[in-house]
Formats: structure tokens, C-alpha cells, sequence
């Protein structure tokens, strides 16, 4: 057992890419280490022929999968855009994984990241001893993944500024990295593509250029489509952090995971789960990563601070600390809530009263 | 001497495609096609160039409009297209299903009471009795479907079938693979599926009497073992003896790619109508010329699309086809390319693709020699039945409530006016009472097309002024909007939809942030709910909304109250002081406590608006919440020095608002003031004196003398009118008016 707090992708899963790779038939795009319709039953999840089960990674559409592979087999760059929580990271490291073999090419975008950060830098000590040479040369992922035909990811594509993502387009177009000091340029080589994420919600970010946009195929991550695709994620998201922090606390019970699914949906959606009543709907996006934080939140509230069973009171601090994020609308939506729908189920008492007494 | 039958699925555009292919190849004699046989006599316009696909024959029972059924027809669907090649070739064309005049009749056994029940479904209004339009009843083909690898079957057939270039040996496949379904799956007892099929066999065996000798059949996918296996005739005939009949009569009527569509209710519709069109105009398209529209209609709507992104567009399409391992690029695969390229993955454009060109608003046309539709023949009847008729001069009613006949006459004249014929309009001042209205009727040669387009939402007059109503209810985004169709819609007695219209003020009213929106339409709905009217309506439907209305009013109105400019609290003040006299009205004591409760939070929040600060303690001290040393407390804080002038004023404005009358009357309030006014010192008098005479210049003149005569009495009040009756009462005196009262009061 490793002692990695959280391993890449390509190490977690190393079975059933080998597995994949065994049992894959169908053509595989040069350079790419499975087939498309291997990467989505990677991602999606399903059994292989030999009766090798392959986990589920991703929740959801099979088709939003389908369109990501698609987008990465012609020569358009994918942009995974979506709420913060809605596994855009997620699935892009495992598509890295599944395509390349190599999750670990990655810019973090930032307000800070630089242009050397995405084409490249210089070793200035060399610089100014030899002047420009290769050897002087401090190479970045996008390189190097153009350099070996491989996925590059760049995380949160909107924080940087607009002057460097324009950086991408000659890259994204012509697929070469000029270095003109050098006179030389970077040829990719094929399979080399990129993924980049993107959040929606937040403002002051940079909106992508129409010139950059056209480069990239946008494919939005939704909030999940059905309560109980919601609480299995939410469910298997819990379980594995359990195990992780080796929290005394008992598993939660589904009926908690249940309500706490519900109330963030509801007030997602604006409508009541059986669809009768219309609320109105917080600023904050509640999204299901938030619900598992909740939930864990809970979890560890119960063991070091309760009996150690995942009760309302553990819970209502989270949810509340989730739903307000705006302290006069958002408060005034989530009394409403309470008093409307959350008051008027009966077994849901012991919940209204924890939120209540906050 | 051969019978060819070619299984379809209805409104499929390859099937079209490939009957049309192999009737020209055949060269049939005589063509059947499945539909009622009593349109027969209509085919005759088929071909003529003033019918216009879409297009839907109406077949319905003279006497009881409302049982009706469509048959609808795009240009793309393969009955039209082999009727159309019947009549352009000049050969025979037969409907052979069983016809309607038993279908009537056999649905009605089947259900019995639903006819007897008065208030029409959604669902009988728009496609009563849906026949089997669709290919077969779903389930069935998705066992080969699934056998396929396929999820849903729709999309394996269009696959299959519909994308399909090469018509060889379609229609065997076809039959064949219906003929295994219907083998293995034992499927329970159907008695009109029997004896719908031994009608197309006795019409095709017909034909064979006549000395036909190529007999093209168009039936159904479902439908083709059936008539494959011919049988006994005698079996048949036996089956279809005495079977209960009732006359009908059919006509042209024009129809809606919108109507064909699922998402109008019509059960047996297809997804995409329009997309359907494209592939039967270009079978060939892979996916660039539909693209080029899609941009095309982007461009119009203002947003940029490139050659490139058309190119992209087409490029992901072919690679998600070659993904999923399909022939042809189909509606899912072109539609999630533009979503992803041309989209940026926001799905609101991809609605605009959807209303434009996916369903797109296709409208068909029919001659207007062509016999009148139901719902003209319902206004002329229940015109005669009410003795209302048609007058090109004006008329004018006065119409009594409490009689039957000009209760449904103002019935009938609500919901023409609900259904924007403006045959009837009301007029003059109704009374005091509710039970009289004044009409003034005209009618205009014009309505005749109104009622046409109207026949869209129903047969009969209540039924599409139900239907129509529901949709404006559902369309319209004001609560006030609704609200107004709501007490349009009281009167006009329609049940369903004044339910839908609740529904919908429930909706908006939940989703509105603006209370002000829901205090407008609060005293409307409190009148409502109070005194209905002399309908026994539904006015108890009304009651449960007004209190989830008030609830939220009473949480968000405290926050309303603050950081607002002048004319916003003169007006949210107006608001409050009729939302007030509706609670008094509506005397719920929940509600009253929860609307005090909120009032009181307003006027102990110092940064509310003054004027409106002011008016909540008012109110406060005519609930009685606040009396007495609070009250005079509570006055002079407000009014105290420290408070800038302009505020005070505003405060005392709202605090005296409409209470000319009340200071002469009400000694509390009148104590107060008086008290306050006593207790000031000289400087300060002066400074408040302008603020003093601007708040009492909003009193009429009679008043302001009154006052200061009040004034002048001191504090008992000279004039103090209650406390001198209170002294000399005579009760004999008294006693003896007491029946009068009674009487006027109506209790004996």
C-alpha cells in the first residue's frame, strides 16, 4: 500500500488499463493507448468480454463521454466547462489516463500563469552563460506533450489572463510551437491534444476569446440528472473518504444521504422533488461535490463530537453553511424553504428543528 | 395478379421514400392505405393544389363534436405519398381500416362513463382516440431493438429503416421481422386490433373481387402479417357482423408541424417534423446541409458562425456517428456537434434549433370550399339553444344571474371572450350587486376564421376555451397577468383551467423575488376567495393560495421596506394599505397574526422607509398591538429632535395616512398626537410646525376644520362624538328599530 495521499489516475487504475488494453479490438488512433470505445467504457464503466468489471468513474450521460472522445479523435481541443463540482477535472485526468496513459501533463491556470508557463521558459543562468541554446530551453507540458503525442490538461482555463490563453491558438490551429529565438519550432506529434476545464459560475474570470473559443468543442458537465444517480455518487464519494480518514463514525445511513440529496436538488432546481411546489433558488450552486463535503462534514462532526451516528444536528450546520453564501437573498430563500417545504414533512421534524436552532 | 403490402412506419420520411419508389416500380392498380374509409369521399382533394400538407383529416360524430379524431399528414408521410401517386396516376385509393362509425361506438362500450362526465380531459380534446398512428405499440419492436444493441427503438428503426438508401427488400424485412415479433410474443386478445385487421383484409379481398390485379397495400409496420395471412373469409365476415355504428362525417382540416409533434400532446406524434422534412427532401445529406441551416438560422438570430465552425461541426457528427458504430449521422449525433461547436455547450440556442427547424412552424392550408369544422357548428348550436343570434347590428342583454338561461348565456358570451372572439362585450357599471351583467352582442362575418384557428384547442366551446386558456396560462410570465385570467376565467366557468391558472399563480408566485408583483394581485384574490359570487364557483381553490401568497409576502416584505427611493415607498405604501384591508376582509386569525407580526418587525426597523415606518405603527395601533405608554413612546422616538426633519415628516405622513376621519373619531390616536404636540417646547414646535401642516394638507378641507375644533376642546375632545352616545341611550327606543335591521339585514 502507498503511502500517497491520492495517486494519479493511470496508478489507481492500472488493472483495468491493462485489462482494456488486453481486450481492446477495435482501431486505436496513433498514439492513443486504447480505442475510443475503450476510453468511454473506461470512464462509464461495464464488463469486458472476459467478465473483467471496470469501475464506473463518471455518473452520468453516456453521450457527454461519447462527445469528449469524439472531440479528442478530430483536431479540435475539448473544453470541459460546468459548476464548480460537477467532475470536469475528474473526467479530464481520467481521460488523459485512458488515452495517453499519463494523467501528469497538467497547468494549473491561475491569474498568475504566465506565457512560459504554457509555451516555454528559459534557464536564465544558461542563458546568459551560452546564450540561447536548447540545452537553455525549460520545457512545459504543453510541450513536451506536443513533443510525444500525448493529452496535455490545463486546469481552469478562464482564470488566465486573456494575452496568454491566446497563447493556445497557433498551438491549437497550426499544432506547432514556434520558438523564434531558436528559429526553430515544435512539431506535434499526433495524438497530442488538450483538455481544459472551466467554471461558469465565477465572475471576474476571462471569457476565452472568439479566436480561441472556435478551437476548442465545449462540453458542459450537468449537475446529475436523477436523485438516485446523485446519491450513489454522494454515496460512493462518502465511503471512499471514510476509508481514507479512518473515521470512527458509523456509515451513513442512506435515509440521511437521502434528505440531504433532496434539500440540495430542491434548491438547485427550484421545485419541490415530487414537483408541485416552486422555490425559489439560492445563489450558491450546491453542487454534489458539495452535498459529500456536507455529508463527510457530518460524518466527522458525529465521530469526534457526537455518539458517532450521523444525526440532523451534525448535518444542519453544513447545510446551511453550503446554502448561504449570500448572507441577506440567499437567507431569505432558505427561510422560506424551511418554513414551506422542509416544515410541512413530517419526518423531516428533527431536521427543521436542527436548522432551526442555528 | 399480385398484392403487395408494404409496411410503414406512419410519418416516416424513408418509408415515404421507398413506397413511393415502389409504387413507381409496381405500377399498382388500385392502392389501400389504412385510415378511415368514410374519408373516401374526401381523397378527391388530394393532389389539388390548395391543400398543403400539413394537413389532418377530422373525422368526428355530427352530434357530439367533441368525439374526434385526427389523422394527420405531412408531405414526407408514406400515406400521402401513395395516395398522392393514386391520384396522380389516376387509379383507385381506399382507406381500409375498420371504419370510424364502429370505432365510436367501440371505444364508447369501452368506457362508458367517460362520455357522461362533462368536463373534458386534456387528453380526448386533443387527440381523442388515437389510432394506431405509430408504428406498433412501442414495446414490441424494442425486443428486436434490443436484440440490436439499441436502447430505444425509435432509434434502431430510424437506423434501419428510415436512413436507409437502398429500398431492396425493405418491405420483406419488414414483414418478416413483425412476423417473429407477433409468433413469439403472445400478445393478449385485442378485439379491435381483430377487427381492424379483418376489415383490411375484407376491403383488400374486395378489391381482388373487382378484378384488380396489382394491389398496393400501406398499412402499418405492425399491421403486415396480418394481411400477409390472408384466412377465411368467412372468419371475418363473422367477426365484423353487427357491429353498433353511429354516422360521421370527415373533413380537410389545416394542420401543424407543432401539432404533429409529441410535445403538443398529440400521443401518436414524431419527435421531429421538421428534421423529417430535411431527410425526406435530402436523403443524401450527410449532415453539411443541415448544418448550413442550422448556421444559417444562428446568423439570423445575430450570433457569428464561420465556414470553419459548419466544417467542425460536420467532422464531430461523422466521428460520433463512427463511435457509436452507425451508418448515418442522425438528429442526436448533428444535434450534440452543434451543441459542442457551435453552441459552446449552452443548450438555449439548441432550443431556438428545436422550435425553428427540428419541429419548425409549418403551417398546412386547405381549400375554403371544404365543409365547416366542430367547433363552429358548437357556437351555432348552443347560439340557437340560448336563443343569441347572429346579428350584424348591434344588441343589446341584460343578463340576471340567478336565471339558468342568462347564467349559461353569460357562461357562453366569458368564454367566446376568453377565446379572443369578441362577439360580446360587457359593459356599464354591473351595480352593487354581482348578479347582473350588461352585454352588448355584435357579430362580425369575420369570426368564422377565429373560430377555425381556434378549433384548434377543442371541439366544442368550453373545451377550447379550456385548452386555450391552460396554454396562455402557461406561457404567461406576470402574475398579474394570470390573475386577470383567472377572474375572466371564474365566470366563464371553466374548471380545468381555473385549476391550471391556481396552479400557475402558486408557480409565479414562487418564483417571483418581487413582492410588490404579489401584493398587487393580493386583494384581487382575497375578494375572490371571501365572496366568491353567485356562480358556486371554485372559489375555495383560490383560498389555498392566498395563504402561501401571504406567508411569503409576510417574509419578504420587511427587507422590501429598506434602501427604497420616495416614489417606490409612496407606491409599496399604497400596496400595504390594501394588502391590510384585504387581511381584515380575508379575517383568517394565522394569517393576521403572522401579517402583525410582520408589520411590527417593519415599524421597529429603523431602516425602513419613514413614511412607511410610519404607516406600519399605525397599523400596529389599529390592531391593537401597540396602545397606550408604547404607543406615545414609540411617537416620540420617531418624532424625536435628533431625527433629521425630512425623515420625521415622512414618518408622520405615513403614520397619519388616510386618518382624517379617524383622529376625529378614535380618541387614542387623537390622545397621542394631542399629548405629543402639548408636550413640546416652543423651538422645537416651530421647527415642526411646516412638516406638521404639510402632513395635515393631504386632509380634505372639512376635516381640518373639524380637527381644530377637536383641538380646541382639549384633550376629552369636545366633540367627541362616541362618549355622548355612549351616556343617553334609550333601549325601548332602541328595541323597537331592531326588526328593522333584521329585515334589511335578511334574517326573519
Amino acid at each position: 500500500m502507498s503511502n500517497v495521499l491520492r495517486q494519479h489516475a493511470e496508478q489507481l487504475f492500472l488493472e483495468e488499463l491493462e485489462e482494456l488494453k488486453k481486450q481492446d479490438s477495435e482501431k486505436r488512433p496513433y498514439n492513443w493507448v486504447l480505442s475510443p470505445q475503450s476510453v468511454v467504457t473506461y470512464l462509464m464503466g461495464g464488463t469486458l468480454k472476459n467478465g473483467f468489471e471496470i469501475q464506473p468513474k463518471y455518473i452520468g450521460n453516456r453521450r457527454l463521454i461519447e462527445i469528449a472522445v469524439a472531440t479528442l479523435t478530430t483536431d479540435r481541443a475539448l473544453l470541459l466547462y460546468g459548476l464548480p463540482g460537477t467532475a470536469k477535472s475528474w473526467v479530464s485526468e481520467h481521460l488523459a489516463a485512458a488515452i495517453s496513459g499519463d494523467s501528469t501533463m497538467i497547468v494549473q491556470g491561475t491569474a498568475g500563469t504566465g506565457e512560459e508557463a504554457i509555451r516555454y521558459g528559459w534557464n536564465y543562468a544558461r542563458l546568459l552563460a551560452e546564450g540561447p541554446s536548447e540545452k537553455a530551453l525549460v520545457e512545459t507540458p504543453v510541450m513536451r506533450g506536443m513533443q510525444t503525442g500525448k493529452i496535455v490538461r490545463i486546469e481552469e482555463l478562464t482564470r488566465i489572463s486573456a494575452d496568454v490563453q491566446d497563447t493556445l491558438i497557433t498551438i491549437l490551429s497550426e499544432k506547432t510551437l514556434p520558438v523564434p529565438e531558436l528559429n526553430t519550432a515544435v512539431m506535434a506529434q499526433k495524438g497530442f491534444n488538450i483538455i481544459a476545464t472551466a467554471n461558469n459560475r465565477d465572475k471576474g474570470v476571462n471569457d476565452l476569446s472568439s479566436a480561441l473559443k472556435r478551437r476548442f468543442n465545449t462540453v458542459i458537465l450537468p449537475v446529475p440528472d436523477s436523485m438516485e444517480e446523485e446519491i450513489d455518487i454522494v454515496r460512493r464519494r462518502v465511503e471512499s473518504y471514510e476509508k481514507v480518514m479512518d473515521l470512527p463514525a458509523e456509515k451513513p445511513a442512506l435515509e440521511e444521504i437521502r434528505r440531504i440529496v433532496t434539500i440540495f436538488r430542491e434548491l438547485r432546481n427550484g421545485v419541490t422533488a415530487d414537483g408541485k411546489t416552486k422555490i425559489k433558488v439560492p445563489s450558491g450552486t450546491l453542487s454534489t461535490a458539495e452535498a459529500i463535503s456536507v455529508v463527510n462534514n457530518g460524518l466527522a462532526m458525529a465521530a469526534y463530537f457526537g455518539d458517532g451516528q450521523l444525526k440532523a444536528a451534525d448535518l444542519a450546520a453544513g447545510i446551511i453553511g453550503a446554502v448561504l453564501k449570500d448572507p441577506v437573498q440567499d437567507k431569505l430563500v432558505w427561510l422560506e424553504y424551511l418554513e414551506t417545504v422542509v416544515k410541512t414533512r413530517e419526518d423531516w421534524k428533527d431536521i427543521y428543528r436542527a436548522c432551526r436552532d442555528l | 395478379m399480385s398484392i403487395h403490402i408494404l409496411g410503414i412506419r406512419h410519418h416516416g420520411p424513408g418509408s415515404a421514400r421507398h413506397v413511393k419508389e415502389y409504387l413507381e416500380k409496381v405500377k399498382p392498380d388500385i392502392v389501400l392505405v389504412e385510415g378511415p374509409p368514410e374519408a373516401d369521399g374526401i381523397l378527391e382533394w388530394v393532389n389539388n393544389d390548395l391543400l398543403k400538407p400539413p394537413v389532418a383529416i377530422l373525422a368526428y360524430q355530427p352530434d357530439a363534436p367533441q368525439k374526434a379524431v385526427f389523422y394527420p399528414f405531412a408531405e414526407f408521410s408514406p400515406e400521402w405519398q401513395a395516395i398522392l401517386y393514386a391520384r396522380r396516376n389516376n387509379i383507385p385509393v381506399r382507406f381500409m381500416d375498420l371504419p370510424m362509425a364502429h370505432q365510436f361506438e367501440l371505444k364508447a362500450a369501452k368506457e362508458p362513463k367517460a362520455d357522461a362526465e362533462e368536463a373534458p380531459s386534456l387528453n380526448n380534446s386533443l387527440a381523442p382516440y388515437i389510432p394506431d398512428t405509430h408504428i406498433v405499440r412501442r414495446n414490441p419492436v424494442a425486443y428486436l431493438a434490443g436484440a440490436a444493441g439499441f436502447a430505444d427503438e425509435e432509434k434502431w428503426w430510424e437506423h434501419m429503416f428510415e436512413y436507409r438508401q437502398d429500398p431492396d427488400a425493405v418491405f420483406t424485412a419488414v414483414a418478416e421481422g413483425m412476423q417473429a415479433l407477433r409468433q413469439d410474443l403472445h400478445l393478449p386478445y385485442d378485439r379491435e386490433e381483430q377487427l381492424r385487421e379483418a376489415h383490411m383484409r375484407k376491403t383488400i379481398r374486395q378489391a381482388e373481387r373487382e378484378m384488380y390485379t396489382e394491389i398496393a397495400v400501406v398499412c402499418g409496420a405492425w399491421h403486415t402479417p396480418a394481411l400477409l395471412n390472408m384466412g377465411k373469409a368467412k372468419d371475418d365476415n363473422e367477426l365484423l357482423k353487427g357491429l353498433p355504428k353511429v354516422k360521421v362525417a370527415t373533413t380537410w382540416i389545416p394542420w401543424t408541424y407543432n401539432r404533429l409533434s409529441y410535445n403538443s400532446g398529440y400521443g401518436a406524434g414524431i419527435n421531429s417534423p421538421g428534421w423529417y422534412e430535411h431527410n425526406w427532401r435530402y436523403p443524401d445529406d450527410d449532415g453539411t446541409r443541415w448544418m448550413s441551416r442550422v448556421a444559417r438560422l444562428f446568423r439570423e438570430q445575430q450570433k457569428d458562425i464561420s465556414v470553419a465552425h459548419v466544417m467542425e461541426a460536420v467532422r464531430l457528427a461523422n466521428a460520433l456517428t463512427g463511435l457509436r458504430g452507425l451508418p448515418k449521422a442522425g438528429l442526436e449525433e448533428l444535434n450534440e456537434a452543434t451543441l459542442s461547436v457551435l453552441c459552446n455547450g449552452e443548450d438555449i440556442l439548441l432550443q431556438l434549433i428545436d422550435q425553428e427547424l427540428i419541429v419548425s412552424d409549418k403551417i398546412g392550408e386547405v381549400p375554403t370550399d371544404i365543409p365547416r369544422p366542430p367547433l363552429q357548428t358548437d357556437i351555432e348550436k348552443l347560439q340557437k339553444k340560448l336563443r343569441l343570434p347572429q346579428t350584424a347590428d348591434y344588441k343589446d342583454y341584460v343578463l340576471d344571474l340567478r336565471k339558468d338561461t342568462d347564467l349559461e348565456r353569460s357562461i357562453l358570451l366569458h368564454r367566446m371572450e376568453m377565446l379572443d372572439i369578441r362577439w360580446g362585450h360587457r359593459y356599464g357599471p354591473s351595480g352593487k350587486g354581482t348578479f347582473k351583467e350588461q352585454w352588448r352582442l355584435q357579430w362580425d362575418p369575420g369570426f368564422s376564421i377565429d373560430i377555425i384557428e381556434k378549433g384548434s384547442w377543442g371541439n366544442t366551446v368550453e373545451e377550447a376555451a379550456s385548452q386555450y386558456v391552460q396554454h396562455q396560462a402557461k406561457t404567461a410570465t406576470s402574475l398579474k397577468e394570470v390573475c386577470t385570467l383567472l377572474e375572466t376565467a371564474i365566470p366563464a366557468e371553466l374548471h380545468n383551467a381555473v385549476e391550471a391558472l391556481v396552479q400557475q399563480v402558486n408557480n409565479l408566485a414562487a418564483a417571483t423575488g418581487d413582492v410588490m408583483q404579489l401584493m398587487t394581485v393580493i386583494p384581487g384574490l382575497v375578494q375572490i376567495s371571501r365572496y366568491g359570487n353567485v356562480r358556486k364557483t371554485d372559489a375555495t381553490l383560490v383560498d389555498n393560495i392566498v395563504a402561501g401568497m401571504i406567508t411569503r409576502i409576510c417574509i419578504s416584505l420587511p427587507a422590501a421596506c429598506i434602501g427604497i427611493a420616495d416614489d417606490a415607498a409612496a407606491e409599496l405604501l399604497e400596496l400595504i394599505y390594501n394588502m391590510n384591508d384585504a387581511l381584515l376582509i380575508l379575517q383568517d386569525p394565522e394569517l393576521t397574526t403572522q401579517w402583525q407580526q410582520t408589520i411590527s418587525h417593519i415599524a421597529g426597523n429603523d431602516s425602513s422607509a419613514p413614511v412607511i415606518g410610519g404607516y406600519a405603527t399605525r397599523l400596529l395601533a389599529d390592531h391593537r398591538q401597540l396602545s397606550g405608554n408604547d404607543l406615545v413612546r414609540v411617537f416620540s422616538y420617531a418624532m424625536s429632535a435628533a431625527t433629521p426633519p425630512v425623515t420625521a415628516a415622512a414618518w408622520l405622513e405615513g403614520f397619519l395616512k388616510g386618518s382624517g376621519t379617524l383622529l376625529l373619531v378614535d380618541n387614542d390616536l387623537w390622545t397621542v398626537v394631542y399629548n405629543w404636540m402639548h408636550q413640546l417646547e416652543e423651538d422645537a414646535f416651530k421647527q415642526l410646525l411646516p412638516l406638521l401642516r404639510r402632513t395635515f394638507s393631504g386632509f380634505t378641507k372639512a376635516e381640518r376644520r373639524k380637527l381644530g375644533e377637536k383641538a380646541k376642546g382639549g384633550i376629552s375632545g369636545t366633540t367627541g362624538v362616541s362618549q355622548q352616545t355612549m351616556e343617553n341611550i334609550d333601549a325601548i327606543r332602541a328595541l323597537r328599530g331592531v326588526p328593522v335591521v333584521l329585515q334589511m339585514l335578511g334574517v326573519k
